[in-house]
C-alpha cells in the first residue's frame, strides 16, 4: 500500500532511537530491582571522590558534599574531554580508538563479568569457571571488535552499545542518592555548554571530525535508519530495520538482565578506574554524523565499481559523511576507494533524494540526527553519545529505588525530552546536547511525582477510587 | 509465585491494551509517538491535579463526598483537557496533509490521500486514547503493584473478597477500555460535529468515576465493579457501531468512485 508509507514511515528515526533507550532503561530498572536488595559497600569512584554520603548526615552537609562532588566530576569529564579534542587535534586517532577498544574491554570483561557472577550466584546456574571464563572471554572480545570494526552487524555494534550502557549505568546507581541527582543536573548543564557553547569541548570534537571527514572516535549509537539506498521500499525497510535493530537490542541486553545483580565484585581499585572509563564514555556524548546509506554502500559498491572510474579525479565532494564509513571499514591505506566509492553512491541517490522529498530538513523524520546530535541533511542517522544512555538509565534507575510510579513519570519525561530533542534537532539542523532537556524533565518529574502524585494517587486508589 | 502473582496482576490491567499494541500500533511509529505524547498528557493532568489537591490530602477515609468533588473536579478536568487535545491534534493533521502532500505529489492521487486520512484517523484516535488508558492503568494499577512482587497480598477492608491488586487491576481495565474508545468517539463527534457523541464522552467518564464511588460503601465493589464493566462494555459498543458505520460508508464511497 503506497498511501500506508507516509505514516508508516513518520518518525522511524524516532522510534529508532528511543526504542535502545528504553530497552536500556528497562534492563538497568530490572538489574536495580534485584540489586536493591543486596547491602552494597559504598563505591568510591571518581564520582564521589570529595564526599562519601553517610544516610545519618545532616541535610546541609550532604548538600554541599553533594554539590562538591558533582563539581569534581564534571571537571573531570571536561578535563578528559579537552584531552580527547586534543588528541583528536593532533591526529592521534589510532591511539584515541585503540583506548577506546581497551576501554570497552575493560568495562565488558570488568564489570560485564561481575554482573555476570552475580547473575550466577542469583540463579544458581549451574556453570564451572573455566566455561564461564571461556563465555565471558568471548562476549568481551566480540565486543570490544564491535565497537570500532567494520564488518560487524549493525546491530550487534548496537547491542553492544546498548549491552554497555546497561552494565554503566547500573554501576552508577550505586552512588548515593544526592550526589546522584547532583551530579545528573550538573552533568545536563556541562552537556549543554560544551555542546553549543563556543570553544566547548563537544563542539570542537564534532567541528573537528566534519571538517576533516572522519568519523567521531567515540562511542555513540547508531541509530541507522534503515533506508535501502534508493527508493520507496526504503520506508517498509526502515521501520523493520528498527524494529530488529530494537529486538536486538533486547536481545543483547536480556543477557545481563536476566540477573539482575551487583556488582559487588568490582573492587574500589577497579571501581575507580571504571570510573575514569566512564568518564571517557561520558565524552562520546558527542556525536557525529554519519551517513546511513553507507550501511549499503558496502552492498552497493560493487555495482558501482563500475561507474567508479569516472569519478576518481573528485574524491572529496563535500559529501563528508559518507567518508566516514570507510574509517572503520577499511584501513587507512585503502580509504581513497572506498571514499571514491562512496562519493558515487552519494551522488547517484541525490536525484533520489529530492525526488523524495529528502532534502527537506524540516520533516523530522528524515532529518537526521544524532544525538549530541549533530544533523547532516545529507546524512541520516543519528547518533546518541553511549553517555546519553548511560545517564538516561541512571535517572530512572535511581528513581525505581523510590517507586515505580517513579520510573513511570521519569521514563515518560525522559523519552518526550528526547524526542523534544530530535525535533530541536531536525529544526536546527546542528549537534545538539541530549542531555538537559530529558534530565531536567526527568528531574522535575520525579520530585513533583514523589512529593505530589504519589499521596493522591495511592489516596485515591486504597479506597477504590478512580476516574 | 508471587512474582507470576504480579505479573498476572498487571496483564489483567494491560493485557488488551499490550496487545493492541502490539497488533497495531508497534508497527506504526508514529501511532507510538502518538501513544507516548497522550500519556505524557495524562500524566501532566494528573500532576497538576494532584498538585490542586495536595493541600486537602490526605482525606477523611469516611467521608464519602470530598471523594466525590474530586472525582467530579479531575474528570471536568481531563475532558477539558481532552478537547485540548483535539484542537493540538487537528493542526498536527493539517501538518501531517501538508507533509503527505509534499513527499508524495509525485505519485500519489488525491483520492489516497483521502484514503489515508479515512484508514488513519481511527488508528490515530485510538492511539491517543490508548495512550490515556495506558496512563491510566500504570498509574493506578501498576505502579502500585510493587508489593505483589513480594510474599503476601493486601486487602482492603472495604472489599474484603478480592485482594486490593487483582481488584484494582479489574477496574484498570475497564478504565483503559473506557478511555481508549471514549477518545475514539469523541474526536470522531468533534471531527463531524455530532452533538451527541461530544457530549456523551464526558458523561461516560463522569459515570465511570462516579460508579468507583460505590466502592466506598461495604463490599461496594460487588456491585461497582459489575456497574463499570457495564458502562465500559456500553462505550465499547457504541465506538464499534460508530467505526462499522464508517467503514461501510467508505467502502460505499470507494465503490461509488472505482
Amino acid at each position: 500500500m503506497d498511501s500506508s508509507s507516509i505514516l508508516d514511515s513518520l518518525g522511524v528515526e524516532i522510534i529508532g532511537v528511543m526504542a535502545p533507550v528504553s530497552i536500556c532503561m528497562f534492563l538497568v530498572v530490572l538489574l536495580t530491582y534485584s540489586l536493591s536488595v543486596t547491602s552494597d559497600p559504598q563505591i568510591r569512584t571518581a564520582a564521589n571522590l570529595i564526599y562519601i554520603e553517610n544516610p545519618s548526615d545532616s541535610a546541609t552537609v550532604k548538600l554541599e558534599g553533594s554539590l562538591a562532588n558533582a563539581i569534581v566530576f564534571v571537571v573531570l569529564v571536561a578535563a578528559v574531554t579537552f584531552i580527547l579534542v586534543l588528541l583528536f587535534y593532533y591526529n592521534f586517532t589510532n591511539f584515541l580508538k585503540h583506548y577506546m577498544r581497551f576501554s570497552a574491554f575493560f568495562v565488558l570483561g570488568t564489570m560485564g563479568g561481575a554482573i555476570f557472577l552475580s547473575i550466577i550466584q542469583h540463579f544458581s546456574i549451574p556453570v564451572d569457571s573455566i566455561t564461564c571464563f571461556i563465555l565471558l572471554f568471548n562476549f568481551t572480545i566480540l565486543g570490544t571488535l564491535s565497537v570500532f570494526a567494520g564488518g560487524i552487524p549493525i546491530v550487534l555494534r548496537q547491542c553492544y552499545m546498548v549491552v554497555m550502557g546497561i552494565v554503566v549505568a547500573a554501576w552508577f546507581t550505586k552512588l548515593p542518592e544526592w550526589t546522584t541527582w547532583f551530579i545528573l543536573v550538573a552533568l545536563a548543564l556541562y552537556d549543554l555548554v560544551a555542546v553549543l557553547a563556543p570553544g566547548g569541548p563537544l563542539k570542537l570534537l564534532v567541528e573537528l571530525a566534519s571538517s576533516r571527514d572522519e568519523e567521531l572516535p567515540a562511542m555513540v549509537y547508531e541509530a541507522r535508519p534503515t533506508v535501502s539506498s534508493g527508493n520507496q521500499g526504503r520506508n517498509h525497510g526502515s521501520s523493520l530495520r528498527a524494529l530488529v535493530g530494537g529486538g536486538g537490542g533486547g536481545g543483547g541486553g536480556g543477557v545481563s538482565d536476566s540477573g539482575s545483580v551487583e556488582l559487588q565484585a568490582v573492587r574500589n581499585h577497579d571501581a575507580t578506574q571504571l570510573g575514569m572509563g566512564n568518564s571517557h564514555n561520558l565524552d562520546y556524548n558527542a556525536v557525529a554524523v554519519r551517513d546511513i546509506d553507507n550501511v549499503d554502500g558496502n552492498g552497493n559498491g560493487n555495482r558501482d565499481v563500475v561507474e567508479r572510474s569516472p569519478v576518481v579525479g573528485n574524491p572529496r565532494e563535500g559529501h563528508f559523511a559518507s567518508a566516514i564509513s570507510s574509517e572503520h571499514s577499511t584501513a587507512v591505506g585503502t580509504r581513497g576507494n572506498i571514499e571514491d566509492r562512496d562519493t558515487v553512491i552519494d551522488e547517484e541517490m541525490s536525484p533520489l533524494v529530492e525526488l523524495m522529498g529528502w532534502g527537506d530538513n524540516r520533516e523530522e523524520p528524515r532529518g537526521l540526527e544524532e544525538l549530541d546530535n549533530y544533523v547532516d541533511s545529507s546524512n541520516r542517522g543519528i547518533k546518541l553519545g553511549l553517555g546519553d544512555f548511560i545517564f538516561y538509565s541512571v535517572l530512572v534507575g535511581r528513581a525505581a529505588m523510590y517507586d515505580l510510579m517513579t520510573v513511570y513519570a521519569c521514563y515518560l519525561a525522559i523519552i518526550s525530552g528526547l524526542g523534544c530533542t530530535l525535533i530541536l534537532l531536525s529544526v536546527y539542523n546542528r549537534a545538539l546536547p541530549a542531555l538537559p532537556i530529558s534530565i531536567m524533565l526527568g528531574v522535575v518529574f520525579y520530585f513533583l511525582t514523589r512529593l505530589l502524585m504519589e499521596p493522591f494517587v495511592v489516596g485515591m486508589t486504597t479506597n477504590l477510587m478512580m476516574f | 509465585m508471587t512474582v507470576a502473582a504480579g505479573i498476572g496482576y498487571a496483564l489483567v490491567a494491560l493485557g488488551p491494551s499490550l496487545s493492541l499494541f502490539v497488533s497495531v500500533i508497534s508497527r506504526k511509529p508514529f501511532l507510538i509517538l502518538t501513544v507516548l505524547s497522550s500519556t505524557l498528557l495524562w500524566l501532566v493532568s494528573l500532576i497538576i491535579l494532584s498538585g490542586l489537591w495536595r493541600p486537602f490530602l490526605p482525606l477523611k477515609a469516611n467521608v464519602w463526598w470530598p471523594y466525590a468533588l474530586l472525582v467530579v473536579t479531575s474528570v471536568c478536568f481531563q475532558e477539558g483537557l481532552r478537547f485540548l487535545f483535539w484542537k493540538v491534534y487537528k493542526r498536527l493533521e493539517d501538518v501531517l496533509d501538508s507533509f503527505a502532500d509534499r513527499i508524495s505529489r509525485p505519485r500519489l492521487f488525491l483520492t489516497d490521500k483521502l484514503q489515508i486520512a479515512l484508514d488513519y484517523s481511527s488508528q490515530l484516535h485510538a492511539a491517543g486514547g490508548l495512550g490515556h488508558g495506558v496512563a491510566h492503568a500504570v498509574f493506578f494499577c501498576l505502579s502500585l503493584l510493587t508489593p505483589a512482587f513480594g510474599p503476601a497480598t493486601f486487602y482492603v477492608e472495604r472489599c474484603s473478597k478480592v485482594p486490593f491488586f487483582l481488584i484494582s487491576a479489574i477496574i484498570g481495565l475497564a478504565f483503559v477500555t473506557i478511555h481508549t474508545f471514549s477518545m475514539v468517539i469523541a474526536f470522531e463527534g468533534y471531527a463531524k460535529g455530532n452533538r451527541v457523541d461530544q457530549v456523551i464522552v464526558p458523561v461516560i467518564h463522569l459515570a465511570a468515576g462516579m460508579l468507583t464511588l460505590v466502592n466506598f460503601a461495604s463490599e461496594g465493589c460487588v456491585i461497582g465493579v459489575p456497574l463499570l464493566y457495564l458502562v465500559a462494555s456500553l462505550t465499547l459498543v457504541h465506538c464499534g457501531k460508530m467505526v462499522w458505520q464508517r467503514l461501510l460508508e467508505t467502502r460505499n464511497q470507494s465503490s461509488a468512485s472505482g
